[in-house]
């Protein structure tokens, strides 16, 4: 398929970029004396960090199985019910209404509830990085079942193909590129979840470290947990990317 | 040499009486073997009338009938070549030659089927585990027709099926279209709008009115076989049959 060149970024004026913000960073904050528990500078972060990482790993990994349990089953129970929605005529009409419905609940406000329906361990977590990873899953996928060009249906029908058959050899794959498109979207939502989860109530993990470091006055190591966050989330980012580098096509 | 194809009186309307009239009072015979074009302005139902011998769509009176069984769902023995070639994005060139056996027959089926030689057949040597992106336009359909002829069919329908193609293209894929099927002799149902296409081709030539679509003339092509463009196109016949369809089209 051909694709028009994007205009390219400079990678070495970007990294000289990224270096003057951070250097003013630093300096700035020695200069204007601002107070460590508000801004701590860029090395004393770094100091934070690699003094912190045997407890940023350690709960890094608590979010991380939180994250990846939420999002696998956001995937697997968001393919299902978007395929359900698509191929049941009553669950387009039940289900579907529902969907959207409930997408508008701001998740965020069911956190506290799912930490008193499962306590403060590992499943209100997984709930709540399902929960935001779930709905652009669903939707992506619908997307891309409604949208299977109607000229390969014909063929598909021409040539005597059954139901199942048609989904399996037309409508899943030509449904694939969307469902990574979601899936991109919904990765970086599932750490959003999980930390938000953590937040409201939780004895580990980073949201946990982001929580008790701020209110201890550590802000240095608030903001090396919220860079090991950051860090994690562009790691599970580039796998998700990496996969969908599987799913090259787009059915036009 | 049987009757293939009958359509008796045919009348259909798009979205049941009462809609526009697509096709009016159409009656058609088409012999074993024969190779049949039928031409006609744009909108004027031809193509409609194909889908009804595909089986895709029904129609509201009349009869339509292949060898002498009512038309009422895609058959096995049939073959359709759509305008748009309609290969399947994910898969390569040899995945695409055999997916019409392996949806009508099976996996074995298709596993067995000779791929190497439809692959000689259509001089697509080298481009096996390519995919269609990669493929120029008139490749693609030199595919689709040959996922078309895989299934070895009894009839093979074409929608104008190079009709997207420009006037080069189409002109190799007509003398391959000749070449195929001076080979096996098929019953072949051709929707084309170019009247020299058309004379090149068939035996028979049925020419539709506007909208709704009747039947104005049935003109027998009495050129030698096998034909080839360029010395075809020069014999006084070839010339004459153009005058009279373009006069009976009103062209002229």
């Amino acid at each position: 398929m051909a694709r028009a060149a994007a205009p390219r970024s400079n990678p070495l004026v970007a990294a000289a970029f990224f270096l003057l913000v951070a250097l003013a960073w630093e300096f700035g904050v020695r200069w204007f004396e601002v107070k460590p528990y508000l801004l701590p500078s860029l090395s004393a972060i770094a100091t934070a960090f690699w003094d912190a990482r045997g407890l940023l790993l350690e709960h890094g990994l608590v979010t991380l199985g939180e994250v990846l349990a939420g999002f696998i089953a956001a995937a697997l129970l968001g393919v299902l019910l978007a395929a359900a929605i698509h191929v049941v005529p009553i669950a387009r009409s039940t289900l579907y209404p529902m969907v959207i419905a409930l997408q508008s609940i701001p998740k965020i406000g069911l956190a506290p509830l799912m930490v008193v329906w499962l306590g403060y361990g590992f499943g209100s977590k997984l709930v709540m990085a399902f929960l935001f990873a779930f709905f652009p899953i669903v939707i992506a996928t619908l997307g891309g079942l409604a949208g299977v060009p109607s000229n390969l249906e014909e063929h598909f029908r021409a040539l005597g193909a059954s139901r199942w058959t048609m989904f399996r050899r037309l409508q899943v794959p030509a449904a694939m590129p969307n469902f990574m498109d979601g899936c991109k979207v919904a990765m970086p939502l599932a750490v959003i979840g999980a930390i938000v989860g953590e937040f409201v109530g939780s004895n580990n993990g980073l949201g946990n470290v982001i929580l008790t470091a701020t209110g201890s006055s550590q802000t240095a190591l608030t903001f090396a947990a919220l860079l090991a966050v950051t860090l994690l989330s562009l790691a599970l980012f580039y796998v998700v990317e990496l996969l969908s580098k599987f799913i090259w096509w787009r059915a036009i | 040499m049987g009757v293939a194809i009958r359509v008796e009186n045919l009348t259909k309307y798009y979205g049941g009486p009462g809609g526009t009239k697509a096709l009016e009072d159409v009656d058609i015979a088409i012999d074993d073997c024969e190779f049949i074009s039928i031409i006609g302005p744009s909108g004027c139902g031809k193509s409609t009338l194909l889908r009804v011998l595909a089986g895709l769509h029904g129609f509201d009176t009349g009869s339509a009938r292949m060898f002498d069984a009512p038309i009422d769902r895609p058959r096995d023995d049939v073959g359709v070549v759509f305008q748009t070639s309609n290969l399947l994005p994910w898969a390569t060139v040899r995945k695409n030659l055999t997916l019409a056996v392996e949806i009508r027959h099976g996996q074995a089926a298709a596993a067995a089927a000779d791929v190497a030689g439809m692959i000689d057949l259509l001089n697509l040597n080298g481009f096996e585990d390519k995919y269609p992106h990669e493929l120029s336009g008139g490749m693609k359909h030199r595919v689709a027709i040959g996922q078309a002829l895989m299934q070895n069919p009894r009839v093979l329908l074409m929608d104008e099926p190079f009709g997207a193609l420009d006037a080069l293209t189409r002109d190799r894929l007509n003398v391959e279209l000749l070449r195929l099927w001076q080979r096996d002799r098929k019953t072949v149902v051709l929707i084309t709008h170019s009247i020299a296409e058309a004379v090149l081709l068939s035996d028979r030539v049925l020419v539709l009115s506007e909208r709704p679509g009747r039947l104005i003339a049935n003109l027998r092509i009495d050129l030698p076989r096998p034909r080839d463009p360029s010395v075809t196109r020069d014999l006084p016949a070839f010339g004459d049959h153009v005058v009279e369809l373009s006069r009976i089209m009103g062209v002229v």
